[in-house]
């Protein structure tokens, strides 16, 4: 380009110009995995067919006059929903329709699989996110003051904490905080996630929601919340003794801008990384927490759907749950790409 | 290095003195674990948790007493009789939680041992041959590591509705061998640069032989610490599928089957002796089984000397 500008503006240039250049590199790294992703889920997809037609009992209990218990009957109906096909046959055409979106119907709800999802997703997914932000929000506070006071008596308490949370099964810490909170305090309710009859779209109806969500939210989070806490602190105590800050301290700056605005922006970044991972780790977790909480959500309709031997309901949500997996992982990546440029995307 | 000195007798003059033996990687770590308090109190914990798990029987009563349903006794609070109570059916807690542990406990190894064992040798030969054994074992691997692990576990054990304890095992066995096998090939892949391993072939050593000998006891602290954080989390696998009703079969004693009763809203209310026991003893045991993990990992790291 040549030209002439100010070293600031050269400076500015060459910022926006290394931008660009990232982020062409990053969408066509993006647009690589996905498209590597499509024989993966083609994969996926066999392997959860077999499972479900390998799993006792068929899809036909539900569906038919459960009084006419005429052989003839049954086989006519066999026949008529293509559970006599061979399987390939019914393979390809069940995949026909996940293509497009159609899951089949549910037999035990006897409606579309994918408007039941509709209906359960939003609660999984408020969930999903009050967790984060709590352990986001618990970890940033509890180890920032761990870094920084390390040794101290706080730190001691906040690691005997971390301890106990990284050991305590999710459904005992679950039990453990229905007794405390929703049975002895009775600050929370212990199950469901609404009140009966609040009416949707009110400040009660919000406030309802909040109050059933906040506990297995908790529950949810609690154990990341320990880790990325122990992360933060020990990664602020590592960076504390590197050269840029002993640059800082002879320089005069104050001790709290030295923690706030020197350490604390260099040991964030690692824990933003294992965002990817957290949301396939949620949805999985998901499954125990609402189960206990019976929380409507994907997690407990799962349990449900194969305690009902209710095999749409359970592919579909086996099928997405993989795929978020596949694409919590690629986020994670994307992530650690973004916030250290030294790592090449290949 | 005190001990090693004072172990030397006095050398005889004609005797060419021998330079004191330093010690072995092994020692050294043996020493520093057990000069580590929190680890060891956690030790004699999970071995004290173990022994009684193991001596259940003649502790308390034999297996099948314990499913037996006893109407007069129901929901008893502890007592000089009951320990630490009866349960809704009028079942000895104490007894159960003891049964329990025996089941839990030697689930939980098993499944860490073929866990450990077909990560180990899957990540041992895709690190030592590299190329496409590597590309091919390892495209397995990334494979199996897509499917959420509590999900798949669920649907395969719905496929064994009849299923033993040994179904348990190899279903949550198959799923969960992904994470070591990388870990493994990874140390592998760095060890095999090391110019002993490259002697070893030139003399002739075979692939196999150079594996198990040479390379695994170098890698085998890695393995020891990812064993520890194995177990841990099996424990909890196989407690929480039992809680949810997907584990053990209910008639079995488990402390995850245990835990099953508080799902009634009556017992976790106001029976709390029914459930705290098996709770605490778990969340104990997976603690002592971290500290252990991390006192090991202490242990066999150079860099750090507490």
């Amino acid at each position: 380009m040549g030209g002439f500008c100010s070293p600031k503006e050269y400076k500015f240039n060459q910022r926006i110009n290394f931008c660009l250049v990232r982020g062409m590199e990053m969408l066509q790294y993006t647009i690589r995995r996905l498209i590597g992703m499509i024989p993966i889920i083609f994969l996926i997809s066999v392997v959860v067919f077999t499972l479900a037609k390998l799993m006792p009992g068929d899809a036909l209990s539900g569906k038919i006059d459960p009084l006419n218990s005429d052989p003839e009957y049954i086989e006519e109906m066999r026949e008529q929903m293509g559970l006599n096909d061979p399987i390939p046959v019914q393979y390809v055409r069940w995949m026909s329709g996940v293509v497009q979106g159609d899951f089949g119907d549910s037999f035990v709800h006897k409606r579309p699989v994918m408007e039941l999802i509709g209906d359960r997703l939003p609660n999984t997914i408020i969930l999903g996110i009050s967790a984060l932000l709590i352990t986001y929000l618990l970890a940033f506070l509890m180890g920032r003051y761990s870094g920084r006071f390390a040794y101290s008596m706080g730190d001691y308490l906040i690691s005997a904490f971390n301890y106990l949370a990284l050991a305590i099964p999710s459904f005992v810490a679950a039990l453990v905080a229905i007794y405390i909170f929703a049975i002895n305090l009775g600050w929370v309710p212990a199950s469901g996630s609404i009140g009966s009859g609040v009416e949707a779209g009110t400040l009660e109806y919000y406030l309802s929601k909040a109050k059933h969500t906040v506990l297995p939210a908790i529950v949810l989070g609690a154990m990341a919340t320990a880790a990325y806490t122990q992360f933060l602190r020990n990664d602020m105590i590592e960076s504390s003794r590197k050269d840029y800050v002993r640059t800082a301290r002879a320089k005069g700056t104050k001790e709290s801008a030295i923690y706030n605005k020197h350490i604390l922006r260099n040991s964030i970044i690692p824990i933003v990384t294992l965002l990817g991972f957290d949301i396939a780790n949620l949805f999985g977790g998901a499954i125990i927490t609402e189960t206990i909480f019976t929380y409507p959500g994907i997690g407990y309709l799962f349990v449900e759907s194969v305690n009902a031997r209710d095999y749409s309901v359970m592919m579909a949500i086996a099928m997405m749950l993989t795929i978020l997996t596949l694409i919590g992982n690629l986020v994670a990546d994307l992530l650690y790409g973004l916030v250290d440029p030294r790592i090449r995307l290949s | 290095m005190e001990p090693s000195i004072s172990q030397q007798t006095s050398p005889g003059l004609a005797e060419p003195v021998k330079p004191p033996k330093s010690q072995s990687p092994w020692a050294l770590a043996r020493r520093k674990f057990l000069r580590n308090k929190v680890a060891m109190v956690s030790l004699v914990f999970l071995l004290l948790v173990c022994a009684m798990s193991i001596l259940a029987e003649p502790l308390t009563m034999p297996v099948e007493e314990t499913a037996k349903i006893n109407l007069t006794q129901m929901s008893k609070e502890p007592s000089a009789e009951h320990y630490f109570g009866t349960d809704k059916s009028g079942r000895d807690v104490f007894a159960r939680t003891l049964h329990g542990g025996k089941t839990s406990l030697l689930l939980a190894f098993s499944i860490t041992l073929a866990v450990i064992t077909i990560g180990t040798l899957v990540g041992a030969t895709a690190g030592y041959f590299g190329g496409w054994v590597d590309n091919a074992l390892m495209r397995f691997t990334d494979f199996m590591m897509n499917f959420p692990f509590l999900l798949f576990v669920i649907v395969l054990k719905s496929i064994f509705i009849e299923s033993s304890t040994g179904t348990l095992i190899f279903v949550i066995s198959v799923l969960s061998w992904t994470g070591t096998a990388r870990l493994v090939r990874s140390k592998v892949m760095a060890e095999k640069e090391n110019e002993y391993i490259m002697s070893a072939v030139s003399i002739g050593c075979s692939a196999p032989k150079t594996i198990f000998k040479h390379l695994l006891p170098n890698v085998m602290s890695t393995i020891i610490v990812q064993a520890t954080i194995t177990l841990a989390a099996m424990i909890v696998a196989e407690t929480g599928l039992s809680f949810l009703g997907f584990g053990v079969p209910i008639n079995i004693p488990t402390w995850g089957n245990m835990l099953q009763e508080a799902r009634s809203p009556d017992v976790l209310t106001s029976k709390w002796w029914i459930w705290i026991p098996p709770a605490a003893v778990l969340t104990f045991t997976i603690l002592s089984i971290n500290f252990i993990g991390e006192g090991l990992k202490d242990a066999f790291n150079p860099k750090s000397n507490r």
